[in-house]
C-alpha cells in the first residue's frame, strides 16, 4: 500500500536518478518561473506584439493590455526573455522586412509595410541588427537565389 | 568579428561524420587530409548552408584534458551544444525512430522547449524550440 513513507522514499529514488544536470535545471526553473501569473503576463504582452507588431505599439499601451505598470512589465519582459519589449518588437519587424525585401518588396515598400517610422529609421535599425543596409542585404538574397536556379 | 564556426570534440571523426550527416541531417561541407589521420571536417546545416559551420575535432583522442572534460560532461547530463529547432516534438519523434538515444524527452521551461540526446561521439545535444 502507497503510504506518505512510500511516496516520499519513491520521489527521493527519482531525485537520486536525475543527472546534476536536470537538477540544476529544476533548482533555476524553481526561482526563475515561480510565479505564474507574472508569466502568463509576459506571455501576453509578447502574443501582443506577435500579433500587432505592424501597428505602433508602445510601453504605455502594453502595459494597459495586461493591467500592469509598465515599469514591473519592463522589468519582468527582460528577466523572461533578456530583451525589452522595445528590443523584441524590432527584432521581430527586422526579421518580417528581411522576408519582405526577399519577396522582391522595394526598401521603401518594406519600410511602410513593417510600420518603420521612416527610411532612415529601417535602414539604421537594419544595419545594426543584420550588419548589411536593407539594400545589401537584399542584392545578396537575389544574387543567391539566381546562384541556386544556374547550380 | 564574427562567428563562423562552432568546435564538436568528438570520439572517432569517421563515426562522428556518419551520425551527424545521415541521423542529424547536417552536410558535410569541408574535409581536409591533416596530419596523422586527422581531418579538418566540417558540416553546415541544410537550412542554412552558408550559416556557421561545426567542426568535428578529434581532441578527445590527442589531448587527455579534453576527454577528461568531455567525460564529466557525459557523466552529469549536461548538453555543451545545442541546435535549434522548428519543433522538438517532431524531431524527437524522428530521431527515436532512427535509433537516437535521449536522456532527456521533450520538456518544458516556460518560454523555451528542449530534449536532450547522445550523439555516440561523446556528447550530450540539446534540441532547443523557443516559442
Amino acid at each position: 500500500m502507497a503510504t506518505p513513507h512510500t511516496a516520499a522514499v519513491g520521489s527521493n529514488l527519482k531525485l537520486a536518478r536525475m543527472t546534476f544536470y536536470e537538477k540544476e535545471l529544476n533548482r533555476i526553473n524553481d526561482i526563475v518561473y515561480s510565479n505564474q501569473e507574472q508569466i502568463q503576463t509576459v506571455f501576453g504582452v509578447r502574443n501582443y506584439i506577435n500579433n500587432n507588431y505592424e501597428s505602433d505599439l508602445n510601453l504605455d499601451l502594453l502595459s494597459h493590455i495586461r493591467f500592469v505598470s509598465k515599469y514591473h512589465l519592463l522589468r519582468l519582459f527582460k528577466r523572461l526573455y533578456g530583451l525589452t519589449p522595445r528590443q523584441y518588437l524590432i527584432g521581430n519587424r527586422i526579421e518580417k522586412s528581411k522576408e519582405q525585401l526577399k519577396n522582391g518588396l522595394s526598401v521603401t515598400e518594406t519600410c511602410f509595410a513593417v510600420e518603420f517610422e521612416s527610411l532612415g529609421s529601417l535602414g539604421t535599425l537594419f544595419k545594426v541588427k543584420t550588419g548589411k543596409s536593407p539594400s545589401e542585404f537584399q542584392k545578396e538574397q537575389l544574387s543567391r537565389s539566381t546562384l541556386n536556379l544556374q547550380s | 568579428m564574427k562567428v563562423t564556426l562552432i568546435s564538436i570534440p568528438v570520439r572517432d571523426q569517421e563515426k562522428a561524420l556518419k551520425f551527424y550527416t545521415e541521423k542529424l541531417g547536417f552536410l558535410k561541407k569541408k574535409d581536409k587530409p591533416l596530419d596523422g589521420g586527422n581531418r579538418w571536417l566540417t558540416l553546415v546545416s541544410k537550412e542554412a548552408q552558408d550559416g556557421p559551420e561545426i567542426l568535428l575535432e578529434p581532441a578527445p583522442i590527442h589531448f587527455e584534458p579534453s576527454k577528461v572534460y568531455q567525460d564529466a560532461l557525459m557523466e552529469s547530463g549536461i548538453p555543451y551544444t545545442q541546435f535549434d529547432v522548428d519543433n522538438v516534438d517532431t524531431e524527437y519523434e524522428r530521431l527515436i525512430r532512427l535509433g537516437v538515444e535521449f536522456s532527456v524527452k521533450p520538456s518544458t521551461m516556460e518560454t523555451t522547449k528542449y530534449a536532450v540526446f547522445n550523439d555516440t561521439c561523446g556528447n550530450n545535444i540539446a534540441l532547443v524550440e523557443e516559442s
